[in-house]
């Protein structure tokens, strides 16, 4: 876990200091709206439905036991005991008061945490693989670097007011854990032949109106020379980027227009130039402050522990409820004798992604006494221990199980992507969270859920496409015609390895009748579906038709 | 005569613009300083210099800096005009015209100025700004000092913290 | 004789967020009034545009304040657009929170007003 030095925690006060002062000048009606607004935004600060919100930024999706017990109190006193985990691993609070949130920023800077940059366009959180540490196929921990680009990023003057947000994400596993083909700059840690360490940069990704993913635009970049690149896609987006017309403006629709080749080009040329006049190495980060950085993280104290937890065994013998918790929710982990364990947010009938102060409190006391101190926010709204010994298990899985956050489901039909909607956001044609309440309902017998198997759903409440939607095995995007609420669903997208944009599946739907067309789809699936497919696979041999037929016939 | 902020090693004080900002619609005025369009100064720009005047180019936003680079040692002033605050393209306008090219006159900031912009402008090698929000120089006194410390480098050359760092561990 | 139902009459009122707490605020007489019920409803367009006008001179009070439409729904008002019954309100998925807590008829009447229109005071999709 990276610990600020007193350097960052000054960054942060300077930044504290400076959003209250700006605050004073918006009441004191020296600043207009439209002047504060891009100010606010870069603090992660939105006047939404109901009230303010603020997206505090869980950088690279990492906590320890005292930023959770803070987010719990902040979320207690100043929201309505709750926060909401996103999909670009923020959180969330409602009901937030401009007044109040100088003060916030303060609390959050006493341990680390911030708003800085989780909107506005200027670069956003950096994400990483949410299994960093743990995951034995990674080739290095990809916080480190996500952690370089942080500092790299934060307060850029000259990259602060782009055509548009930016989003980076760094993954170092085959295995693609951070939708690294939707976002803007999607970085993965691989080794070349000789056995370097470097980058393979894939830029142009997104969602939203027009979904792309993301080319690879260099298969190889030495890690010493990644900030400076980043400058030269960051240069090249700032001055070419549309910006007559917002939608148009995102880095995705540069790479489209140009092509990948002829975007990379002139990415090259200018990196080119920055080598040749030494502004690339005054940029790139020393090799000394990367190792500075590596150091700051830590090593975890892992113990000599057999593979194989008598314990742990025993307990999945005892009881199949336990049992089936592992199958879904614990994955292997790099060291013997430990599991990654992830805490589901989408028990059957609550808010998808939500979590109470009361169970962020207690989430913290879990990290803290059995993963080394640590807990990750995951892009799919939920929160994982990295860190679990085996013999652990049975008690980390008895108080998730007091606290209600022991649903077994993860990948399942209930484990649920879903933005806020039209409950909370200003920018939604419809609701998503009663949409996402209806389909898991439906699904809520866990050995129902596990018999359907992996299943992806992903809703969101309008085409800026904050649920993922696109890339959901089902997805679901709410519409409005002519002032109801519909729905349009899309089926076979997927965010991971196999990133694909999913296809329309026809007319949308009024609202009450999308959990049924869920049932239909499902149904469809288990009838045609081949030994070992999920959903997603049947979908892809069989095509569309089959499941077409199938919902429209029952709609009429 | 119209006043700017301009940086005097470093501190923002006011000062006389001694450049007249000639629209392309009117003719040019036969004697001082002017501040002139890209199009204007290359038809009038080699004359004005001759006759020992001194000239400063507006660039708007879709002008690069790379078509007045081979002509900057005759331009004592440019000006990059800001559309809108939230068009962030000048600022790697002015990053490549004291990096690259090496420009050392006068960088000054027109069009929707704000003080809240005012420490990017200043990092990325602005030294003149005209504001547009009725601020003073007393009040970018203030928001230019903000920020004790940097996390990377700019055309301003303060030292970044990975810098600090590393000197502090060899002292160490 | 016609079987084409009667086109709701339709009013405007003047609502916005509070800029200290983000509370969503309807005008009524130059003041602004948390709950719907109190909203000031204009029939026509200049009695409404000068109300809006007014609001707009409040910058350190009020962000964006804008014109919704409005009806009566068995004498209740109602807004028209769904968005704007939500921002009555409060969040669907939880009766527990926001305006809807205070309860009363005319939250009743919003609750089961059914049918919607495009809102009329829908402002830029993005916030910039």
């Amino acid at each position: 876990m990276y610990r600020y030095d007193a350097l960052d925690a000054e960054m942060l006060a300077d930044r504290t200091a400076e959003f209250r002062t700006q605050v004073g000048r918006r009441v004191a009606g020296e600043l207009t709206e439209e002047q504060f607004k891009p100010l606010r935004l870069m603090n992660g600060l939105y006047l939404q439905l109901h009230a303010y919100m603020l997206r505090i930024a869980i950088p690279y999706g990492t906590l320890t036991s005292r930023k959770l017990h803070r987010l719990a109190h902040i979320s207690r006193v100043y929201s309505r005991g709750y926060g909401h985990f996103t999909t670009r691993c923020n959180l969330q609070l409602h009901w937030i008061k401009l007044k109040d949130t100088p003060d916030i920023l303060d609390l959050l800077a006493e341990v680390g945490l911030h708003s800085i940059q989780t909107s506005g366009n200027c670069i956003r959180n950096i994400t990483a693989d949410p299994y960093a540490g743990a995951n034995a196929e990674e080739v290095d921990d990809p916080r480190v670097w996500s952690e370089t680009i942080r500092q790299w990023s934060t307060f850029h003057p000259e990259f602060s007011f782009l055509p548009r947000k930016f989003k980076i994400a760094v993954g170092a596993a085959p295995d693609d854990r951070t939708a690294a083909r939707i976002y803007d700059i999607g970085l993965k840690l691989r080794r070349n032949r000789e056995g370097q360490l470097g980058f393979e940069v894939m830029v142009g990704g997104g969602l939203g109106r027009t979904p792309y993913l993301a080319p690879t635009i260099r298969e190889f970049l030495p890690t010493k020379d990644l900030l400076s690149y980043l400058a030269a896609i960051l240069r090249v987006y700032n001055r070419y980027g549309r910006r007559d017309n917002i939608w148009k403006a995102r880095i995705k629709i540069l790479v489209a227009s140009l092509g990948a080749e002829q975007f990379a080009r002139q990415v090259e040329a200018e990196w080119k130039t920055m080598t040749q006049s030494g502004e690339a190495a005054r940029i790139d980060a020393p090799e000394a402050e990367v190792a500075r950085i590596r150091r700051a993280f830590g090593t975890t104290p892992f113990k000599d522990l057999p593979a194989v937890s008598e314990a742990f065994e025993a307990a999945k013998a005892a009881d199949p409820a336990f049992a089936r918790f592992v199958r879904h929710n614990v994955l292997p982990h790099k060291v013997p004798g430990y599991a990654i364990v992830t805490i589901s947010l989408k028990a059957p009938g609550e808010v998808p992604g939500d979590c109470s102060s009361d169970q962020m409190d207690a989430i913290a006391d879990l990290a803290e006494r059995y993963s080394f101190d640590e807990a990750r926010n995951h892009f799919e709204q939920n929160l994982v221990l990295p860190h679990v010994a085996l013999d652990d298990l049975p008690a980390v899985y008895a108080e998730l199980e007091r606290i209600g956050l022991a649903t077994p489901n993860i990948g399942l039909a209930t484990d649920i992507i879903a933005c806020p909607g039209l409950d909370y956001c200003t920018l939604a044609n419809a609701r998503a969270i009663p949409i996402a309440q209806d389909i898991a309902r439906r699904f809520a017998d866990p050995a129902v859920a596990e018999e359907v198997g992996e299943l992806r759903i992903k809703i969101s409440g309008c085409i800026n496409a904050c649920g993922q939607h696109h890339v959901g095995h089902i997805g679901i995007l709410g519409v409005d015609k002519k002032g109801e609420e519909f729905y349009q669903l899309t089926l076979g997208g997927s965010g991971l390895e196999d990133a694909r944009l999913g296809e329309i599946l026809g007319p949308a739907l009024p609202g009450p009748r999308v959990a049924e067309a869920v049932d239909v789809l499902v149904d469809t699936y288990m009838k045609e579906r081949a030994e070992g497919e999920r959903f997603v696979d049947t979908f892809r041999r069989i095509g569309l038709a089959p499941f077409k037929a199938a919902v429209y016939a029952e709609a009429h | 005569m119209q006043k700017l902020i301009k940086l005097d090693q470093g501190r923002p004080a006011w000062v006389e613009d001694s450049f007249l900002d000639v629209p392309d619609e009117e003719p040019t005025p036969g004697q001082g300083d002017v501040l002139v369009s890209f199009a204007r100064f290359q038809e009038e720009g080699e004359a004005l210099a001759a006759a020992g005047r001194k000239v400063g180019v507006r660039l708007k936003a879709d002008e690069p800096v790379e078509a007045l680079a081979p002509f900057l040692d005759r331009v004592a002033v440019v000006a990059l005009a800001f559309p809108k605050f939230r068009d962030g393209r000048q600022y790697s306008q002015a990053v490549l015209l004291r990096d690259r090219y090496g420009y050392t006159g006068e960088l000054r900031a027109v069009g929707d100025v704000l003080l809240e912009q005012g420490r990017f402008m200043v990092r990325c090698g602005f030294d003149a700004f005209v504001p547009a929000d009725g601020t003073a120089p007393d009040d970018w006194v203030g928001a230019l000092a903000r920020y004790r410390y940097v996390y990377q480098t700019a055309v301003d050359r303060r030292e970044p913290n990975f810098a600090l760092r590393l000197r502090a561990a060899e002292g160490a | 004789m016609s079987d084409v139902p009667a086109k709701p009459v339709l009013f405007k009122g003047v609502t916005g967020n509070r800029l200290a707490d983000g509370e969503v605020v309807f005008w009524a007489d130059g003041a602004w009034r948390e709950r719907f019920a109190d909203i000031q409803l204009f029939d026509d367009p200049a009695s409404a545009d000068a109300a809006l006008a007014r609001a707009k001179a409040q910058p350190t009070v009020i962000v964006d304040p804008y014109l919704i439409d409005v009806r009566f729904d068995d004498g209740l008002p109602v807004p028209v657009a769904y968005r704007e019954r939500v921002r009555a309100l409060g969040p669907t998925i939880h009766p527990d929170m926001g305006k809807q807590t205070e309860g009363g008829a005319v939250v009743d009447a919003i609750v089961h007003a059914s049918g919607a229109a495009r809102s009329a005071g829908r402002i830029n999709l993005i916030k910039r």
